[in-house]
């Protein structure tokens, strides 16, 4: 009788059913290669639980305790109206994006600012429209993207972080709507993962009231680069 | 603290050890722990009460880890591996930083497929059905790549002793 590699790695595991399990006992009782064959799943299984056991035990480091210890906490609720924003709330973002432009102004013309002021708002520019364009969540450049989701209203927003500014912006028939802009907090160099900041966790707050489902994942936002991000 | 955070920390070191095993690297770890907690926040909404969390976390950090290994490669980023044995047993003792270190060795010359499959099997202890609920494959799938990726590490990490 033969008995398959996977069939004898189940029985190994104690993952078969009582009659299988039998079966495979008979086949084994007949063949001591196969009892050792057993013996050395389950010495493996030993030898990795083993190894990363100190890992699970290890108390877990500050930074990514806090991220769900103090940030959060403020973390507002899924509102179950978003729709409606105060007029309060209004005004102050639009001081906030004056901020920012202010300081993105300041910074120069000699190249093309990544962001840019029409009649429908501020949408963005030069390598911050690119990296919306076609840099895929995570990937390192002056530019990152945190994440991409589908709003409440269908349309694709994503969250970006850059040294001159971070943000939300939604693909609109113009272009990157800029809908939330504060100062950057993602310096020029580094590990390519931002610090939990105060920034961040107002962003995701943001995010998450917007957001329609989970974020996209690789593949939806590989596809929705493809297609350019519209939505149909 | 609502009780989805509460329950998330408690999570915290079976996350880091999962992210481990994924990464082989003790800094990656930590930075992928981090990105899925954030994926995490901002989705709390799409969680189902009542369901199991540790699944879902564990989903989300593997799919955060495929993402950040294809950006990684699309990058084609010289990467530097660790000083090794850093980021774990900082005060721990040296025979346990070496067994570590000759596992995620012989970890890292795995496929991710196989890699991910062996992770949640054999260090996270899931059922087979779990994990093949997790990585969204069947189960005749799961453990085809689980048996070749044991075969793989039995054979790199000579199975005489």
């Amino acid at each position: 009788m033969t008995i398959e590699p996977e069939l004898l790695m189940a029985y190994a595991d104690d993952a078969l059913d009582p009659l299988t399990a039998k079966r495979v006992e008979r086949a084994i009782a007949a063949d001591p290669a196969l009892a050792e064959d057993v013996a050395r799943h389950r010495r493996l299984k030993a030898k990795l639980g083993a190894a990363y056991a100190p890992v699970a035990d290890e108390p877990v480091p500050d930074r990514l305790a806090a991220m769900l210890t103090s940030n959060v906490v403020q973390m507002p609720r899924h509102q179950p109206r978003p729709s409606r924003v105060s007029a309060a709330w209004r005004s102050a973002a639009a001081m906030a994006a004056c901020l920012v432009v202010g300081v993105l102004v300041g910074r120069g013309v000699q190249q093309e600012g990544p962001v840019t002021a029409t009649d429908h708002g501020l949408y963005a520019a030069g390598s911050l429209a690119r990296a919306l364009d076609d840099q895929a969540s995570g990937a390192k450049g002056p530019v990152r993207i945190a994440v991409s989701f589908r709003a409440e209203d269908n349309g694709f927003c994503r969250v970006f972080q850059s040294t001159e500014a971070d943000g939300i912006a939604c693909r609109d028939p113009k272009g990157w709507s800029l809908r939330r802009t504060m100062p950057g907090s993602t310096p020029g160099t580094g590990s390519g993962y931002v610090q939990a900041g105060s920034s961040d966790a107002e962003l995701m707050a943001a995010a998450q009231d917007m957001m329609a489902d989970m974020p996209l994942d690789a593949a939806g936002e590989k596809k929705a680069i493809a297609g350019h991000w519209r939505t149909r | 603290m609502a009780a989805f955070e509460t329950e998330l920390l408690a999570l915290l070191p079976r996350l880091r050890r999962f992210a481990r095993s994924l990464t082989h690297d003790g800094a990656d770890a930590d930075d992928l722990c981090q990105v899925t907690i954030e994926k995490a926040l901002m989705a709390r909404n799409a969680w189902q009460a009542g369901t199991r969390l540790d699944s879902w976390m564990y989903r989300i950090m593997r799919n955060a880890w495929i993402d950040t290994a294809r950006a990684r490669s699309r990058a084609a980023e010289t990467f530097v591996a660790e000083e090794a044995g850093l980021g774990v047993g900082g005060a721990g003792n040296a025979e346990a930083r070496v067994a570590l270190n000759e596992v995620d060795a012989a970890m890292r010359t795995l496929p991710d497929e196989q890699r991910e499959a062996v992770a949640l099997v054999l260090v996270e202890g899931l059922a087979y059905k779990e994990a093949a609920e997790i990585l969204d494959i069947p189960m005749g799938t799961l453990t085809s790549r689980l048996v070749r990726g044991r075969q793989a590490l039995m054979a790199r990490l000579g199975e005489a002793a």
